[in-house]
């Protein structure tokens, strides 16, 4: 009566620690070279334009389409640094939050928003031109990602006010 | 045309897959993240932690108060454990199967969802974690008859809008992610509800389009 083990299958592909030990790798190369420069960029734009007075501007100008969503004018900024790049606008968010000019509730409402219409210049070259889509529709399909994020910012409100979140 | 069988040699997705994206789904999901005991380990924002406080300043090693690119990038390294986190456990969620199970999942639903058939599912669910990828397989389902140059259209607005959700949302979304009092997971299906809305848009265009010719 020998007490064999069974043998565990010795697995040629990594193991799944070695699997998440990669991947956390990963994140820290794209925390490096994404991440960090865009909030580097995202506050220092805000630092000009509040010290530049700029943002008082934007406020009083955009505040018309902004209140639509229940926003102030300068949330307009965190919206077009988001058109350029996803992670600016969060960033922008995320500082003018820090500096007071816009509440907990109306910077995260804008989180999905900055995604669905953030680095539309960029992926329009990745996605709408890699799939050989039709270019008569290309100016629909950029407004329709506009679109998409308006109807976030609205669905968002909805649910930071049910959740009681100024 | 697609009821050729579907012969799309049923990939054995065994249960330990399914098991892997309920899991995934619930630490996304924030349903744990105010939860007592020990079930809360099963929420990301719990999982990421916190930096400790300094002294009794009640701040953490960010400070308050900064401004310029020194406070931004003080923002940006707050951010890195969590994004390290995040794409580790992606990767392990995606070595056990997850994305593969949720393939089987959506394939059913795409043709009711935004009329594009069932073999978009790898680079539907691929859109999801990744931009290129799924905007490739896109045009090579074109090239290869599988969908029409107007379902080719629907499915890349789909894309475009947002992109990468999930990832974009993790990396570029970190600094309102960290803040947001809604959890990961509903911000993700919000930004999925629209996409689909959006879809379905140029979807009723070229179908009225189509009607006019």
């Amino acid at each position: 009566m020998s007490e064999q083990k069974t043998a565990v299958p010795v697995k040629q592909k990594a193991s799944i620690v070695d699997v998440f030990l990669k991947g956390c790798a990963k994140g820290f190369k794209v925390g490096i070279e994404n991440i960090t420069p865009a909030m580097i960029l995202g506050y220092v734009l805000v630092y000009i334009l509040r010290e530049t007075g700029l943002m008082d501007l934007l406020g009083v100008v955009m505040s018309p389409v902004m209140g639509l969503f229940g926003l102030p004018g300068e949330a307009f900024a965190v919206l077009i640094s988001a058109f350029f790049a996803k992670a600016s606008g969060c960033a922008t968010a995320a500082s003018m939050y820090e500096a007071g000019a816009l509440t907990l509730g109306q910077a995260s409402m804008m989180l999905p928003a900055c995604i669905l219409m953030g680095t539309l210049i960029g992926h329009y070259a990745r996605i709408v031109l890699v799939t050989g889509s039709n270019k008569k529709w290309h100016p629909l399909m950029i407004l329709i990602c506009l679109f998409d994020a308006a109807l976030s910012l609205v669905i968002m409100r909805v649910i930071l006010m049910m959740m009681g979140v100024q | 045309m697609e009821n050729t069988k579907e012969n799309v040699q049923k990939e054995t997705i065994g249960i330990g897959a399914w098991i892997a994206l309920i899991f995934l789904i619930l630490v996304l999901s924030g349903a744990f993240r105010t939860a007592e005991g020990p079930i809360k380990v099963l929420d990301f924002t719990n999982l990421s932690g916190s930096f400790g406080k300094i002294g009794d300043t009640g701040a953490n090693l960010i400070g308050s108060g900064g401004t310029g690119a020194k406070d931004g990038f003080m923002a940006g390294f707050n951010l890195i454990p969590p994004v390290m986190f995040f794409c580790g456990l992606l990767a392990v969620f995606e070595e056990l199967g997850a994305f593969k199970a949720s393939d089987v999942l959506f394939r059913p639903l795409l043709r009711p969802l935004m009329g594009i058939p069932g073999k978009c599912g790898i680079a539907f669910v691929s859109s999801f974690t990744g931009s290129d990828v799924a905007a490739v397989m896109t045009k090579d389902l074109y090239d290869a008859g599988d969908i029409t140059d107007d379902e080719r259209t629907i499915f890349a607005t789909y894309q475009y809008a947002g992109s990468a959700c999930i990832n974009n949302t993790i990396t570029g979304g970190a600094p309102l992610v960290a803040i947001c009092p809604v959890a990961l997971g509903p911000c993700i299906i919000i930004m999925f509800v629209c996409k689909l809305v959006g879809a379905n848009i140029i979807r009723l265009v070229l179908a009225l389009n189509k009607k006019k010719a």
